[in-house]
């Protein structure tokens, strides 16, 4: 039966009852999606490069679109994803909603890190990328102030280059489920303890840390949602082709990762995870003190009430440490990757975002 | 009726699953959560490592006997790359920075050259408001009345 052609197989089921022809179709179906269909196109926003550095890209989006926003915004995402996280496909594309809404949006792409980028740290992405990226954008947009939106461990470098650079001009501060306070950050800080887990072996013998180690231990926070789930729901609804397509793309931005710069880990896990120096004003990035008081721009900082990998605990204590006086945190019913795609994505956060910043763009 | 005598092995499945998840995920994180599973996941990377570095370290060995380039020479060559790279950027920034003085150079200039045909054009009008004085007086000077206890 297993090694039965196709033609064969239908001919067997033309006699059988029509649910499982159906389900017959549909197993065929989700089989097809799994092996042989391309994957989905992603990253479809008319964009620009305005500037290189190594392997990263500053984009400029939709640059001949009328721009009625006057203050640019620069999106800085997190380092283990690829830049189309924030903009998936058409409709479900933040970048897309923000620049038909007149904002002049710019995205720092980190490109993907090769062996010879192990040595990379966050002192390099917070005092050499993102300011020279923030000093594209104004010379770009020919404006004085920015606005910054940092998605994930993007949101945590975008508050350290804020609280080093209090020069900069920047205006708001938009941050995404952003972790800041590491004191209890779920099973991670159990499987991060220094007592088991080798860090320093690690760096050492991989250099950078493949992509797919980062995206075994995201998914082991919920194994059976995270490995089942998805072949479970896809046999199920294989057949509804609108189902189909978001499913694909949500399993692109999910599997599609980076290496995590072999450094830049060693300082995530250790001075992050394992000592907690951020929140507490222990951090030194080159030499400098991090203080997260020193940011005073408005800010708009997001958590979301199913997200496993910044638990809203972890990102709503930087609310307390800021000087700002415009501040606000919003809860939203999301998990870590609904938040910024998906239909719900569209109809809730886009506009929070889009509102928040619009009366503060001018 | 007919649905209910169906036998649909993927319905099985699946509800075995939505049980699964109901009802044994919460231990599933209980277990994830504990101690000795941390201690067991470094367990398991320590010997994931260990492998890692003998298949490295054996791949370097085998690389070099037949003198070809390994990862680390070739990322070597790289980083010269990337830091030839850097230095273009600081070059890079400098002209930026020059030519926008450059600009300012110009700016100042411009308003050197509208301050002195500015000064050049006041000097004409005084020129001229002391010439128009110097030919009223004159010509006004025959016709000035005498004064009456002349």
């Amino acid at each position: 039966m297993v090694y039965t052609p196709t033609e064969s197989m239908e001919t067997l089921l033309d006699g059988m009852p029509e649910e499982y022809k159906k389900s017959y179709k549909r197993y065929q179906r989700a089989l097809n999606i799994l092996t042989k269909e391309p994957e989905p196109q992603v990253g479809q926003t008319p964009k620009e490069v305005i500037w290189t550095k190594n392997k990263a890209k500053l984009y400029r989006y939709q640059p001949n679109k009328t721009k009625t926003k006057s203050i640019p915004l620069l999106m800085i995402y997190a380092l283990i994803n690829k830049p189309y996280i924030l903009d998936l496909t058409p409709g479900s594309s933040l970048v897309e909603y923000l620049t038909d809404k007149g904002f002049d949006v710019y995205l720092l792409d980190w490109g993907t890190p090769g062996y010879e980028d192990r040595h990379m740290k966050f002192d390099d992405y917070v005092l050499d990328y993102i300011p020279r990226a923030i000093k594209k954008v104004l010379q770009k947009s020919g404006q004085d102030e920015i606005s910054l939106l940092g998605y994930c461990i993007g949101g945590t470098l975008t508050s350290i280059t804020a609280a080093l650079n209090p020069h900069l001009p920047i205006r708001n501060l938009v941050f995404m489920t952003s972790p800041f306070d590491f004191s209890d950050a779920g099973l991670f800080t159990n499987w991060l303890d220094e007592r088991y887990f080798n860090l320093d072996l690690m760096v050492d013998t991989l250099g950078n840390v493949p992509a797919e180690t980062i995206d075994f231990g995201n998914k082991l926070l919920k194994p059976i949602t995270n490995y089942l789930g998805p072949i479970v729901s896809l046999a199920d609804r294989a057949d509804d082709d609108e189902f189909v397509k978001n499913w694909s793309l949500l399993q692109k931005w999910v599997a599609d990762g980076v290496p995590f710069p072999g450094e830049a880990y060693r300082q995530w896990i250790s001075e992050f995870y394992q000592q907690n120096k951020l929140i507490n004003d222990e951090l030194y990035i080159r030499g400098q003190q991090v203080k997260l008081s020193n940011i005073k721009a408005n800010v708009l900082n997001i958590a979301a009430d199913r997200d496993h990998i910044a638990i809203p605990n972890q990102t709503e204590k930087l609310m307390n440490k800021i000087s700002s006086k415009d501040k606000t945190f919003k809860l939203l019913s999301a998990g870590h990757v609904s938040v910024t795609v998906g239909k719900k994505a569209a109809r809730t956060t886009y506009p929070l975002i889009e509102e928040w910043l619009s009366v503060r763009s001018h | 009726m007919t649905n209910q005598s169906i036998i649909d092995p993927f319905a099985l499945w699946k509800t075995i699953y939505e049980q699964t998840e109901n009802n044994f995920s919460e231990a599933i994180h209980e277990t994830l959560g504990k101690e000795e599973y941390a201690e067991l996941l470094g367990q398991v990377q320590n010997g994931y490592l260990q492998y890692q570095k003998l298949i490295q370290s054996t791949t370097e060995m085998y690389l070099k006997q037949l003198n070809i380039p390994t990862r680390e020479e070739i990322s070597s060559v790289a980083s010269l790359v990337i830091n030839l790279e850097e230095k273009v950027e600081i070059l890079d920034e400098k002209i930026d920075e020059a030519t926008s003085d450059q600009k300012v150079l110009q700016e100042i200039n411009k308003l050197k050259t509208s301050f002195t045909r500015l000064d050049k054009k006041m000097s004409q009008i005084l020129q001229a408001l002391s010439d128009n004085e110097k030919s009223g007086s004159a010509s006004s000077t025959p016709t000035t009345p005498a004064p009456e206890n002349k």
